[in-house]
């Protein structure tokens, strides 16, 4: 379910760069400016990665986490350790 | 009146740019002698203007305000925004070609299509990286059509193949003298933020080859349809593809090569259309 609140700060973090060095320099102040509900300022202040991919468009997911200075192989190695029952589906899918 | 004379498609992907310098050389060669294949077929056509059909990647549009399909129809567009392309590709501003954006627009408008339209888009890597692998000149002017291909709801195969065949009748309808090319970005199978990130479907993206080479719209629209919810998230930008094609009139495909790229992250896919003579 998409959440727009957090959709909008990852949004806005990619548009602007002084944002996201705001952001690196006091995360919660800047968490703080939008309506984000406090299970997500969780998530996000613990990077979360889990709790927080359902909540936003995928791109924006690895827009945000590379503004976070996560490096890209530890994201994919988060993601994968979400794979459920339905990811793992999707990936033995049959194109016939 | 103007003419179709040069429609292709080829995978973008930030990492082409990002890692350029860093790819394992062999891998880079591969890609590039793709690109320039593509490149040379472009150049040889001679285009007075390039249609450029490309995914926005949260650049020009959010959540708050997202069109299915916006044409850009300014004399100028902004080059693009992420850092990682300022390195390869440092044009700030690309030529637009107004007088056949509006005409593709009024087109749209006069068969019951409703496209967004933008006097000034920023062109972000989806369009960019073609751009610079394939060596266009940054003078030669675009039109570009951002299609929604990141955020569902998203428009369908049925209607992308529609917005091909608009695209013809422009050109067809245009009363001047002018060369029009184009060239749909994305694809092939991809995952991108999702559980499955990196995972290249190559059994989708041969299957995709096949339907685009036998030209059956009705079977790729089934296709597609059908296994696009099933593959990876990054595979809808073969909306694209799909637009090129039914521009050439879903005939004539030609596949320039075809690898899993690793790499970068995609089913890397180049390909033209062979058109009969204008």
């Amino acid at each position: 379910m998409t959440d727009y609140w957090v959709s909008k700060l990852f949004f806005d973090l990619q548009q602007d760069p002084q944002l996201a060095a705001a952001y690196r320099a006091d995360m919660a102040a800047v968490i703080d400016r939008y309506e984000i509900k406090p299970e997500v300022r969780k998530a996000l202040l613990g990077d979360d990665v889990g709790a927080i991919a359902p909540l936003v468009n995928a791109y924006l997911l690895r827009f945000y986490f590379q503004i976070r200075g996560m490096p890209e192989a530890e994201f994919i190695a988060r993601l994968h350790a979400l794979k459920s029952g339905g990811a793992q589906a999707k990936e033995s899918v049959s194109h016939g | 009146m103007a003419s179709l004379v040069g429609i292709f498609a080829v995978s973008h992907g930030p990492l082409i740019a990002r890692e350029w310098e860093t790819m394992p050389r062999d891998h880079r060669d591969k890609l590039a002698a793709a690109f320039d294949e593509v490149g040379r077929r472009l150049n040889a056509c001679k285009p007075d203007v390039l249609v450029v059909v490309s995914p926005d990647h949260w650049v020009n549009f959010f959540i708050n305000n997202l069109p299915a399909v916006c044409i850009g129809i300014g004399d100028e567009h902004d080059g693009p925004p992420e850092p990682f392309m300022k390195k390869v590709y440092p044009h700030q501003r690309l030529k637009g070609h107004t007088a056949f954006g509006r005409h593709l627009l009024q087109t749209a408008l006069d068969n019951d299509f409703e496209p967004a339209l933008s006097h000034r888009l920023r062109l972000d890597h989806g369009t960019c990286i073609p751009l610079w692998r394939i060596g266009v000149s940054p003078d030669l002017p675009l039109v570009p059509i951002l299609v929604n291909d990141l955020e569902e709801p998203m428009p369908s195969i049925r209607r992308c193949l529609a917005w091909g065949r608009l695209i013809r009748r422009a050109v067809e309808s245009y009363a001047e003298p002018l060369r029009v090319a184009v060239l749909g970005t994305g694809g092939l199978s991809h995952s991108i933020g999702e559980p499955t990130m990196g995972w290249i479907d190559e059994k989708f993206d041969h299957a995709c080859i096949e339907h685009f080479e036998a030209g059956d719209e009705a079977k790729l629209d089934a296709f597609l349809t059908r296994e696009l919810p099933r593959t990876g998230n990054g595979a809808h930008e073969m909306r694209d593809w799909v637009i090129a094609h039914a521009a050439a009139g879903s005939t004539g495909f030609e596949l320039i090569d075809y690898f899993p790229s690793p790499a970068t992250l995609v089913g890397a896919g180049f390909a033209s259309w062979k058109l009969p003579p204008a």
